[in-house]
């Protein structure tokens, strides 16, 4: 039964973008579908597949995710090769306001151009301009950047206190299991976001002050980030400390383990040789379902006005600007808004193919 | 049953108190003095000494909260920053309906379109009526429901600009009011806002109702020769229904985010709205009343569910 429903849930991104049987055969995934068809005498007697690879196998036949992982990685290039390569494209250019402009100056994010506002995609601005005049593909992959780094902050921390706090909970039980158990009730009736609007509600604004001469993070407005992804971690790691606790519940009960433990192997190394590393695929797959909320999360509170502050740029402050001007120029939040879609599309496409591929036997 | 319902109550009322103890500590330590930055240039020690007492900020730590927690009880949410002598519940109150009215119509719509809809995906599960319909689901899922809301704005002027309308995409009509002028206003938010739990209802329902379709009790109705009309709403859908009740709990957190998103696209006056007005100002314990009056709602969903869990569900009350 568990079979039948896979392969019907494998079927259904078919069905929902046509545009993949259009798409010329991938070779290595033809390839890869041979070497699944063979039987497993012949697969046994040529070299035998760990499960790590079986499951990369499933994940490579896995058409939705593995174009989401193309989506994933061509943003990731945008956003940081885009800054690099963008402002070197197209020539100087008359401005009656500021003289004479250089590519390098109105292709920066920041730059102000108030005699060519709201204007369409052209060889000068590739997305056009916003209603400040300032280059919207720059603002976008700048939002980009940003919406990456954050995933990248909270997931450190994440990863950091949920492994640990779950694998204690899992592995030794106790107290800090009881703290586990009650902490992440609490959590889950309380709606995160709100947690997130409440405190950088309270203290965005002396944060702008205090974090603003930070290097790196702090100018253009970012000041609050560090705040926005400090708040986004500590909603998020419950859920990951959950699973891990779950997850070290199972790999302790495994005979390896009890091996270890006949043969004198003290608590800390079986954890870290033994329980850790079975945690990866579960780790993986929180993590990037997670990515996903992360995104979402800091582009709606910057989309409210308590994230990215001005001239800084971000995905949710993109839309905020532009849906001031929705009768006359729909291009400029329209932008934004399909990047992001497609962004959280893509990671949560990913991360259920990722669950798939990882746990067969899990039903959603 | 009791038992287990005591249980529950007295775990949300735990989480109610942490609620308050947590946006208590966060007013607390908010940066900045708020009696000096309402008095501004006109400030003078002595007034601003008979301020601090009226706000009740000259009091020690623990007996500010105490004071906090008993005003809590009597639906005090205590005074304005930014206002003086205005309390928060005056300048929350018009918002209440507003919000009220927009999260029962999403609620209602959720559960009346969601849970159908994934119904009958199981029934017709792998046809393409369950393709389809899930494919929908999961995008409209996996989209954040301001990215939904902006779509649809651009989607009505677009619309307006051919047609040469004029429907609003901004704005409330009169709370609670259905002449045709409120439902103009009133229509794209709530059918944008019920969207994203309508999505988790659906998924939910069609698993749901797969898993129960799949056990012995509904092969043994059908092997009797029973009605499938018969096998289908009295076997199957009334178990199918019982785990949903539970989750109306966690819609409600996934409603109580979006108001925030929702009111401030469509810029509706409802509590999230003006609250977000109020961080601006700085007037914290506006939002300190907000975080609490929505963290409530959720609790009290929660326990709804958990009511509700008892009374459809009899094999709690043997346990």
């Amino acid at each position: 039964m568990d079979t039948k429903d896979q392969r019907t849930d494998m079927s259904s991104p078919g069905a929902m973008f046509p545009d993949n049987q259009t798409l010329p055969p991938d070779p290595e995934l033809s390839l890869e579908t041979g070497i699944g068809g063979v039987p497993p005498q012949v697969a046994l007697s040529q070299k035998s597949t760990t499960p790590f690879q079986d499951s990369l196998r499933r994940l490579r036949r896995d058409k939705r995710a593995m174009i989401s992982i193309g989506v994933i990685i061509f943003f990731i290039l945008l956003s940081i090769l885009g800054p690099l390569i963008y402002p070197h494209i197209g020539g100087t250019y008359q401005s009656d306001l500021n003289g004479v402009v250089p590519a390098t100056q109105y292709h920066s994010f920041y730059h102000q151009e108030l005699s060519r506002q709201d204007e369409g995609p052209s060889g000068q601005y590739w997305l056009g301009t916003d209603s400040l005049g300032r280059d919207i593909l720059a603002r976008l992959m700048q939002g980009m950047l940003i919406s990456i780094t954050l995933a990248v902050m909270v997931e450190v921390i994440d990863i950091g206190v949920g492994v640990f706090v779950g694998v204690l909970a899992g592995y030794f039980g106790g107290w800090i299991d009881q703290f586990l158990a009650r902490f992440t009730d609490i959590m889950f009736a309380f709606p995160g976001l709100l947690f997130v609007i409440l405190l950088t509600g309270i203290f965005g604004t002396s944060a702008d002050d205090y974090l603003s001469k930070v290097p790196i993070i702090g100018p253009n407005g970012n000041a609050r980030l560090l705040l926005v992804s400090l708040a986004l971690a500590f909603t998020a790691w419950p859920l990951m400390a959950r699973y891990v606790r779950g997850q070290t519940l199972q790999v302790k009960e495994s005979q390896f383990v009890e091996a270890a433990k006949t043969s004198g192997t003290n608590s800390a190394r079986i954890i870290w040789k033994h329980i850790i590393p079975n945690l990866f695929s579960i780790v993986v797959v929180a993590s990037t379902l997670n990515i996903a909320n992360t995104i979402v999360g800091e582009a709606g509170i910057s989309l409210l006005g308590l994230g990215v502050q001005q001239p800084g740029s971000s995905i949710g402050l993109m839309i905020s600007d532009g849906s001031g001007v929705i009768d006359s120029h729909p291009w400029e939040v329209l932008v934004p808004s399909i990047v992001l879609a497609l962004i959280v599309l893509a990671f949560s496409f990913l991360g259920d193919g990722l669950r798939d591929a990882f746990d067969p036997r899990s039903k959603d | 049953m009791v038992q287990f319902l005591v249980k529950r109550f007295i775990g949300l009322l735990f989480v109610v108190i942490g609620v308050t103890l947590i946006t208590f500590i966060m007013g607390f330590y908010a940066p900045g003095d708020p009696i000096k930055a309402l008095l501004g240039q006109h400030f003078n020690p002595v007034i601003y000494a008979q301020l601090r007492h009226t706000y009740g900020l000259d009091l020690p730590g623990y007996q500010q909260y105490w004071n906090y927690l008993t005003h809590l009880f009597r639906f005090d949410f205590g005074l304005s920053y930014k206002f003086q002598n205005r309390p928060v519940w005056d300048i929350l109150k018009d918002g209440v309906p507003v919000s009220t009215e927009l999260g029962f119509w999403a609620l209602l719509i959720q559960v009346s379109i969601g849970v159908p809809l994934g119904i009958i995906s199981a029934l017709k599960a792998n046809t393409w009526v369950d393709t389809t319909n899930m494919a929908i689901v999961l995008v409209i899922y996996a989209i954040p429901v301001f990215v939904l809301a902006v779509l649809v704005q651009v989607f009505i002027v677009w619309i307006d600009k051919q047609t040469g309308g004029s429907w609003p995409v901004s704005q409330w009509g009169n709370p609670w009011q259905y002449t045709w002028s409120d439902i103009t206003f009133k229509l794209a938010p709530i059918l944008v806002y019920a969207a994203a739990g309508l999505a988790y209802l659906t998924r939910l329902a069609r698993t749901s109702m797969l898993e129960v379709l799949r056990q012995d009790y509904v092969r043994t109705a059908r092997a009797k020769g029973m009605q499938e009309r018969v096998v289908i709403y009295r076997h199957a859908l009334r178990n199918a229904l019982i785990p949903l009740v539970t989750v109306i709990g966690l819609t409600l957190g996934i409603l109580v985010t979006g108001a925030f998103f929702i009111e401030q696209i469509f810029n509706i006056p409802g509590i999230a709205g003006i609250t977000l007005t109020s961080i601006t100002d700085r007037d914290y314990p506006v939002i300190q009343a907000t975080t609490i009056l929505l963290a409530v709602a959720v609790v009290f969903g929660n326990l709804v569910s958990d009511i509700l869990y008892t009374v459809v569900d009899p094999r709690i009350k043997a346990e």
